[in-house]
């Protein structure tokens, strides 16, 4: 029997994130990877062996019920030995579901997935980032698959089979939807973040982090304080455990002590820099150059210098 | 209205050490309240304060969770449920599927609230999975609950937009931490907390034959932090030249 791995993901980026690995683990063993669409194509997802189009008399992939439940309906005729799911917020949602529905065991915000004879093998970290655990389970399985765990690849022309579902009565309706600042800031495709914590003493004063993350070709994001108990900036910039988890080239934090949550979203970024007025803030464990003073006379001496003002 | 809010006792992260080997010693870590379940519970109590009722608390976890039951007492929830099982050896599924049976057991409830994961493995699994063992409309990632007569209204704060949506009474929710701000008890609370009843139900009992299909953690490693934690002091000028030029010689920005 060919090994069926199925990926799914209600936005697109991730969607390709996922389809890569689908694509990876069924190559592994000579499967075979399926890319899961519901209600039309995205032309800018991709990356799997073929597509597979879910269809209803209505709306599926606008909610987690209908998207949970459409899947589930095509699963338990078709059988995948293994379903992916981007963890997005929705992803951990509709993979959590799933794995009930059809009950299967479920590895969540996974990396590195392999095959291994009958069993799924994933990493996974826990404890705010300090430890990686390795995960197993028997197939048939789901897995919801950390973001920016895999490189996407988009093929095009593959294959599309088409297939019917019945519509599920949706109990959860959406009434509204506002946008957040999310398309100024791409904090998970960024280069250089430029990172400011408590060390800021007034909202205004943000305006130095925003001139130094412009300075750098960066853009700005924050620790937990500042969106959560400030409210100084949106939720969108939060970088760390329940914020985003970031991977920049240069990870600059300013003013951030560097409790574990917050390092555990910046771990992956290549060289992590901190200012700091404490010498002892834990930040400076995590990080590869640090500067000790004042972020009130640093930054605008990094801005001197960067203009050649100085 | 009758509110039922799911906590757990997580390992301290900020406790957690590493044998000569490379392996964490998880359990010789010492355990705390998994901090964004405090939201989870003072959203049960401004439900309650709201629409009258009460606030019973569901716990699985070992013995020593009764420390974790009596903080959140202490917050004001009325009473508890702890089931008693090692919360370590089981995974989501598991842990899922025991909450499902004490909340049926104990229920019915208006709603069931749960924050949007646990401090310690963080995978936001168990809500959604409690919804589905408890066929109950799911919130997730709410950063507004308010409840009317037969309806609940509530904001979900996802990556990129905040979608309203609006479901039926009974309800499952998963809070973010935005949503409130936690209340720190008094001590005459946490006085009156040890008085409150707290139900033992073993976790053995309460599956009734076997648990669902789960995963299981065959290695724990340690990540060690290899950075080069390399220091620049002194006056800010000279810090911060130190500092871009160690960071152009990392080829990290141009100017």
């Amino acid at each position: 029997m060919t090994t069926k791995v199925w990926a799914y993901s209600e936005s697109s980026g991730p969607a390709s994130e996922v389809a890569a690995a689908a694509k990876k683990i069924a190559d592994s063993c000579g499967g075979e990877s399926v890319c899961l669409e519901l209600d039309e194509l995205r032309t800018q997802v991709g990356g799997c062996h073929s597509k597979l189009l879910l269809r209803s008399e209505g709306r599926l992939g606008d909610s987690v019920e209908t998207a949970g439940a459409a899947i589930g309906e095509a699963a338990a005729s078709s059988v995948p030995d293994l379903i992916l799911v981007a963890a997005t917020r929705r992803g951990r949602e509709v993979g959590s579901m799933l794995s009930v529905k059809l009950g299967r065991p479920c590895i969540g915000e996974s990396f590195n997935l392999r095959l291994d004879g009958s069993s799924l093998k994933g990493d996974r970290s826990v404890y705010a980032g300090r430890v990686v655990a390795t995960v197993s389970c028997e197939l048939p399985a789901v897995a919801v698959v950390k973001l920016g765990a895999y490189e996407p690849s988009v093929e095009d022309g593959v294959q599309v089979v088409e297939e019917r579902v019945g519509l599920p009565k949706a109990r959860v309706i959406t009434t509204g939807t506002s946008k957040k600042d999310a398309a100024k800031v791409d904090l998970r495709t960024a280069k250089v973040i430029v990172s400011g914590g408590r060390g800021f003493k007034r909202r205004e004063d943000l305006d130095l982090l925003v001139k130094l993350a412009g300075a750098l070709g960066g853009t700005i994001g924050c620790s937990r304080p500042l969106s959560s108990d400030l409210g100084w900036l949106g939720e969108e910039y939060h970088i760390g455990l329940t914020g985003v988890n970031v991977h920049p080239n240069l990870y600059l934090a300013v003013g951030i002590s560097g409790q574990l949550q917050h390092v555990a979203g910046i771990k992956d970024s290549r060289v992590i820099a901190a200012i700091n007025s404490d010498k002892d803030a834990p930040i400076f464990q995590a990080s590869d150059y640090g500067v000790v003073g004042d972020l009130y006379q640093v930054i605008p001496a990094m801005l001197r210098l960067i203009s050649g003002q100085a | 209205m009758k509110v039922a809010v799911c906590v757990k006792q997580a390992v301290d992260e900020t406790d957690l050490r590493v044998d000569p080997s490379g392996a964490p010693m998880v359990s010789a870590a010492s355990t705390k309240v998994s901090v964004f379940d405090k939201n989870a519970v003072e959203e049960a109590l401004r439900l309650k304060a709201k629409a009258g009722g009460e606030v019973v608390v569901f716990c699985l976890g070992p013995p020593e969770a009764r420390k974790t039951i009596k903080e959140v007492l202490a917050m004001g929830a009325d009473r508890a449920v702890h089931v008693v099982g090692d919360a370590g050896s089981v995974d989501s599924m598991s842990t899922s599927y025991l909450l499902a049976k004490a909340i049926r057991r104990w229920g019915p409830f208006d709603a069931v609230l749960c924050a949007e994961g646990s401090s310690d493995t963080y995978s936001g699994q168990v809500p959604p999975m409690l919804s589905e063992w408890l066929s109950l409309p799911f919130l997730g990632y709410a950063k507004r609950v308010e409840i009317g007569a037969s309806t609940v209204t509530a904001e979900l704060s996802l990556e990129d937009r905040v979608e309203t949506v609006e479901a039926p009474i009974p309800f499952l929710a998963s809070v973010v931490s935005e949503i409130n701000e936690p209340r720190y008890p008094t001590l005459i609370q946490i006085m009156q907390a040890s008085k409150k009843q707290v139900e033992e139900v073993p976790a053995v009992d309460l599956a009734g034959g076997e648990l669902p299909r789960a995963t299981s953690v065959t290695s724990l490693t340690a990540l060690s932090m290899d950075r080069k934690r390399i220091i620049f002091s002194g006056p800010p000028e000279e810090a911060a030249k130190k500092l871009l030029d160690a960071l152009r010689g990392e080829g990290v920005i141009q100017k």
